[in-house]
């Protein structure tokens, strides 16, 4: 599905990228709290609970009409689920408006630099990643400056783009460092070292383990190994084995990237208090938690990109059992993407609630002695089945 | 053979099944009345639903009584002896009709009782329970004495706070 260039001028190329940017982050800020909020319900039915349920309150006070409605949507079997939903909202109200503490001893500047960086890190990201390779809609005629024009599912087309989000996924590590050392704190600290050691550890078989589809399309472009890796064309019926093997080990090192159970030694709270963000309250550990969740979105996003078929139906190349002339299956659509996005997120939440945290040099086993020599032995596969056949 | 256990993890797929499956159930039995299937999650939620208590659950003390509607206890003043905060209190007495003395009065305070159900077990004749109520908060120290029907406090009626508790022995 190639996409010819439109013409616009410089104000209207600005326009259409500052509306897709406003476009993302609106979308982000919103799923990062449901996220949240799915996250204390898909933990809670694992653990034979229900989560969050009602505001404060009960059926009576500011919140009780909501606890009320709420409370009739629980009949209904399938309902009952989003039962508690408005909680993401007072979570966030409460991040906002809680007093913001630095301690007196901190670096104040870098104190404050530490969380712009985290999420900054993360939501530049979402600069380069394609969530629908082509044209999603076409703006009304009547809209200001850029009406009539396509609306793209991403921001920018970099040539290089699966480069860029590793370059400025590792940048977000500094973020947690320089936290963790302008506390001036001993536990952040350490938080903060461990964080910095096992990032740079599993930054090596995540990028290894990502060189296998760079490998498999040929080009480092998002768009077009996404397109490539999903429809399958040109590749190999075999190069579904490497690709198979390097998504379990691309999701394992997303899993340590994003600091999360059962990898979550920087903020390991039985040890460290809260890790690298003890000293931290307010908005500025709201950006910490910002970005973590952000990341965890980047890295379903990449996931099913270049593992899962991004935006059409079937996983690893599959795709191409299903002519393009089926109608809703055999098409690219945004939907396909943001299921599968769901269901990473998903796994994300069920792993947390199923597998306890790794001790230290368990840790650095795994990353080193486990995933090293696998994505090496995955990536000469993918090298034998690329020139082989 | 161990090489590939290395490989694969058969433990974390194992566990990862394990929670799925409680997942699954509750998802599927979340919503707050029976509808479909049986309730499968260990949340109460107390003021809206009836509390599910287990059977031996150790509420307030309840006089029983029989078939007739006669009131079982003969006054052995067991139950009174064994009490270990003395909170019972039996007055013997006659009735028309009926050979076994009758408890005129039986007063039961319940502030320092300690629901240890020493005095149901005391019982030859299981004529008390300490049945389910549990909402027992009151506003003065008059409401936790307990009494017969014709006192202020009964203990054959529900406690009057007890809204959402299930009566039942
Ligand atoms: S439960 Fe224990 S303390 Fe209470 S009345 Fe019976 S014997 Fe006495
Ligand atoms: S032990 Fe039973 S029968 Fe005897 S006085 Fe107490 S309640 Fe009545």
């Amino acid at each position: 599905m190639p996409i010819q260039a439109i013409p616009m001028t410089l104000t209207q190329t600005l326009v259409m990228g500052l509306l897709q940017i406003v476009v993302v982050l609106i979308a982000v800020f919103i799923m990062v709290p449901l996220l949240t909020f799915a996250e204390r319900k898909v933990i809670g039915y694992i653990q034979v609970r229900l989560g969050a349920t009602r505001l404060a309150g009960g059926h009576v006070g500011i919140t009780g009409p909501m606890n009320r409605i709420m409370w009739s949507m629980g009949k209904v079997p399938m309902l009952s689920i989003v039962r508690g939903l408005p909680i993401f909202i007072a979570d966030a109200l409460k991040l906002i408006t809680k007093e913001d503490i630095i301690p007196a001893k901190a670096d104040r500047g870098v104190f404050t630099l530490a969380p712009i960086i985290s999420v900054m890190a993360a939501f530049g990201v979402f600069a380069a990643v394609a969530y629908y390779p082509g044209v999603m809609f076409y703006l009304p005629k009547g809209f200001p400056i850029v009406g009539g024009l396509p609306f793209q599912g991403f921001i920018t087309d970099v040539n290089v783009g699966l480069l860029f989000i590793l370059g400025l996924a590792s940048v977000g590590v500094y973020g947690i460092v320089l936290g963790a050392w302008a506390s001036n704190s001993k536990y952040p600290l350490l938080g903060g070292l461990r964080s910095a050691a096992q990032i740079v550890s599993y930054e090596v078989p995540l990028t290894l383990s990502l060189l296998v589809p760079v490998l498999l399309a040929g080009s480092l472009n998002f768009k077009e190994m996404s397109i490539l890796l999903a429809t399958g064309k040109g590749l190999h019926p075999l190069a579904i084995i490497p690709l198979f093997i390097g998504f379990f080990v691309y999701l394992t090192c997303g899993f340590a990237e994003t600091n999360r159970v059962p990898f979550d030694l920087p903020e390991a709270e039985t040890e460290l208090v809260a890790g690298f963000h003890t000293e931290y309250s307010g908005m500025k550990f709201g950006f910490f938690y910002l970005a973590e969740y952000a990341n965890m979105i980047v890295v379903s996003a990449l996931a099913t990109a270049f593992f899962l078929g991004g935006h059409y139906l079937l996983p690893f190349g599959l795709q191409r059992f299903i002519p393009e002339t089926v109608p809703f299956l055999g098409q690219p659509s945004f939907i396909f993407f943001l299921g599968k996005v769901c269901f990473i997120l998903f796994v994300f939440l069920w792993v947390r609630a199923t597998l306890p945290r790794y001790r230290y040099d368990q840790l650095m086993d795994v990353a080193w002695k486990y995933l090293l020599p696998l994505t090496l032995v995955n990536l000469f596969i993918a090298a034998l089945i690329r020139f082989a056949f | 053979m161990s090489f590939l256990r290395t490989l694969i993890p058969f433990d974390i797929a194992g566990g990862m099944k394990l929670t799925g499956r409680y997942f699954g159930k509750v998802f599927f039995s979340a919503n707050r009345k029976k509808v479909r299937t049986e309730i499968k999650h260990f949340t109460q939620e107390y003021p809206e639903v009836a509390v599910r208590l287990q059977p031996r659950f150790r509420g307030r003390l309840t006089l029983l009584k029989d078939e007739q509607g006669e009131i079982k206890c003969v006054c052995c003043l067991a139950c009174e002896k064994i009490c270990p905060t003395q909170v019972i209190t039996i007055e013997k007495g006659k009735k028309e009709g009926r050979k076994m003395p009758f408890p005129v009065r039986y007063d039961f305070e319940m502030e320092r009782c300690i629901f240890c159900e020493f005095c149901v077990e005391s019982c030859g004749f299981d004529s008390i329970i300490l049945n389910h109520q549990f909402e027992l908060a009151g506003y003065n120290r008059e409401d936790f004495s307990l009494g017969m029907e014709g006192m202020a406090q009964n203990m054959f009626e529900p406690s009057p706070v007890g809204r959402h508790s299930v009566a039942e022995d």
